[in-house]
């Protein structure tokens, strides 16, 4: 029997970025919350994900640019590493958020519930809390956010050490001499570039013929392919790695692609290859929940084929990413509390801090023109960017896909410097449907890297003025 | 023939290579030993178009019609689109475009070479290539209009 038993309005299951957004969204239109979250509130995102991936990201970048510091006419006489200080760093930063939301829940009046939750019928969510505590929770309303876990690829050997996951490639004690990643899309690239830039050999093996499957635009992919081998990282394509072996102090990955088999060899291996919905042993296919494969099958409000019970983030499926599963904590709160609100995902960009960076919002040329849509894609290359040229990061260039006649923009693609802030205004121009010349006749400061923007705009009239076309 | 024709203008010295052929639009073509077509551009070309910082040449196994569209050099400058003159399918893209494009500018006649491209046998006759000298020509009044534009 539980020690106590509480009725609220909404309760949230999964205390990451859909689940904890969702319990204050809720909360700030005057609803009785609780929030189950089994860890530490944040997620993967806050935990690890996102954040400490950006501040590795953002160490690695510092130290790349103080090892450039003579270009800038600048002399720092010694750079270097000090994991401990970087492991240091990502803890605080990871800590210093983490609090940041406990502290908003906790003004917002939401009950943070520590334990390991699962729904035991529509209304009511079982908790263990440890030391053979539980307690039962009664909600009005359920929101299911328990996201998402690495996906478990069928390659022989994966268990032996040295073969880590994205989990365990936070944390270094130190870089390895070569590094082997499996895996070209979002997570496998970001700690490629981490790792090479703290002084590791790596080598990227990808599945299909392209970096970055299905998160960015075909032309983008390329470039980005180019600009990374050009810092030095090998990158293979269209290859698969079927087994892992140990072979003395190495680890050994057998390969086959359209070339033949091969062979590559590395000191540690990462698996990244993608993540799956965290629907496991939750109680959510008990009650009756219908899934989507893997994923929890929701309608656009949120709601799950049982009244009552919505779900939200990386566990319904479609893109895994944090400001996605925001965005539906905030679509299921509006809803559970009186609201109407419909999930639009027009907007959702994508973003990858490799570097340079990566970022995505709306349709790709492919997408549009698979779709029907007559488009012109309109350019622009970093390269002609004053402030890219300030900063020393001139590769690069805007893609923005047009529809012909009124130049809507359907589609913004970016590789370069500061992409993945660069593509809110790109997200910001999908939303509101707006035209390559409303971009165009919006002034941009100078000098600034926007600028790249509205004169990739300006080429969709084939008029950019720091750029002429032969 | 000497290897190269040459003349300088303005203090910029521009080259034709003697042992190929050309179109008007700058681009070049030499027959390879299996008579297929290694294709680049002029030495004007680059020097006009400036620091070449991405080159993107159509994917090997593209099939292209004459003057179609078989790479885009992306410099600091221009983008500039180069057509193929004459009609037939890529088969080789210069692997060192990718990490050092730059090699276009350094060595436009030989290591910066964009692309080998298969042909109709014949197919190159008829097409109403230029040679050396009446490239030259050809280049030395596109030159002297752009001086004159300035």
């Amino acid at each position: 029997m539980p020690e106590s038993k509480d009725r609220v309005d909404v309760a949230v299951l999964g205390g990451g970025p859909g689940g904890y957004v969702a319990a204050l969204a809720a909360a700030r239109r005057g609803a009785r919350v609780a929030l189950v979250e089994k860890t530490r509130v944040g997620g993967t995102c806050l935990n690890v994900g996102c954040i400490p991936t950006k501040a590795l990201t953002t160490s690695a970048e510092l130290l790349l640019r103080a090892r450039r510091a003579g270009a800038f006419g600048l002399l720092i006489p010694e750079v270097g590493l000090d994991l401990p200080g970087l492991m240091a760093y990502k803890r605080t930063t990871v800590d210093g958020l983490v609090g940041g939301v406990e502290q908003l829940l906790a003004a917002s009046r939401v009950a943070l519930i520590r334990g390991e939750g699962r729904i035991k019928k529509p209304d009511t969510i079982w908790i263990e809390e440890g030391n053979g505590r539980s307690r039962e929770i009664v909600a009005t309303h359920v929101i299911l956010a328990p996201g998402s876990v690495p996906a478990d690829p069928p390659i022989e050997g994966r268990h032996l050490p040295g073969v880590i996951g994205s989990t365990e490639a936070l944390d270094i004690d130190a870089e390895p001499r070569r590094l082997v990643v499996v895996g070209g899309g979002v997570i496998g690239l970001e700690f490629a570039c981490i790792y090479e830039a703290l002084g590791s050999n790596v080598t990227v093996l990808e599945m299909t013929p392209t970096l970055l499957p299905g998160a960015t635009d075909e032309v983008i992919a390329k470039r980005l392919e180019v600009l990374l081998r050009r810092r030095g990282l090998e990158i293979r394509l269209g290859v698969t790695v079927e087994r892992i072996e140990q072979h003395g102090e190495a680890l050994r990955l057998h390969a086959t692609g359209a070339a033949g088999d091969t062979i590559v060899e590395g000191d540690r291996v990462l698996l990244a290859t993608g993540r799956w919905p965290n629907t496991v042993g939750m109680g959510i296919t008990d009650i009756g929940v219908r899934m989507n494969g893997r994923a929890i099958a929701v309608d656009e409000t949120m709601g799950t084929n049982r009244p009552g019970v919505r779900a939200v983030g990386d566990a319904v499926g479609g893109a895994m990413l944090a400001h996605k599963a925001m965005v539906e904590g905030r679509v299921a709160a509006e809803n559970v509390t009186g609201g109407c609100r419909r999930a639009d995902y027009r907007s959702v960009p994508n973003v990858v801090f490799t570097r340079p960076e990566v970022a995505s919002v709306g349709w790709t040329e492919t997408q549009a023109r698979a779709a029907g849509a007559d488009v012109k894609v309109a350019q622009f290359p970093f390269s002609a960017n004053p402030r890219a040229r300030i900063l020393g990061e001139p590769d690069g260039l805007v893609r923005l896909i047009c529809e012909v006649g009124a130049g809507r923009v359907l589609g913004v693609h970016l590789v370069g410097p500061h992409a993945t802030d660069l593509i809110a205004e790109g997200a910001l121009a999908v939303q509101l449907g707006a035209t390559a010349d409303d971009l165009a006749w919006t002034t941009h400061a100078h000098p600034t890297l926007p600028e790249a923007m509205f004169e990739a705009a300006l080429n969709f009239r084939d008029a950019a003025i720091h750029r002429h076309s032969r | 023939m000497p290897e190269y024709l040459q003349t300088t203008i303005d203090k910029f010295t521009f080259k034709v290579a003697t042992d190929r052929r050309y179109s008007g639009d700058g681009i070049w073509l030499q027959e390879t030993a299996d008579g297929r077509l290694r294709v680049g551009v002029t030495d004007f070309v680059q020097q006009h178009s400036g620091d070449v910082a991405f080159a993107s040449v159509k994917a090997t196994g593209t099939t292209l019609s004459a003057g179609d569209e078989f790479a885009e050099l992306e410099t600091v400058k221009v983008n500039l689109s180069l057509p193929l003159p004459v009609a037939g399918t890529i088969v080789e893209v210069n692997p060192a475009l990718d990490t050092t494009p730059e090699v276009v500018n350094q060595a436009p006649y030989g290591d910066g070479w964009l692309a080998v491209v298969e042909v109709p046998a014949g197919a190159i006759d008829r097409v109403g290539l230029l040679d050396p000298p009446a490239y030259f020509a050809v280049m030395r009044s596109q030159v002297e209009q752009e001086l004159n534009q300035q």
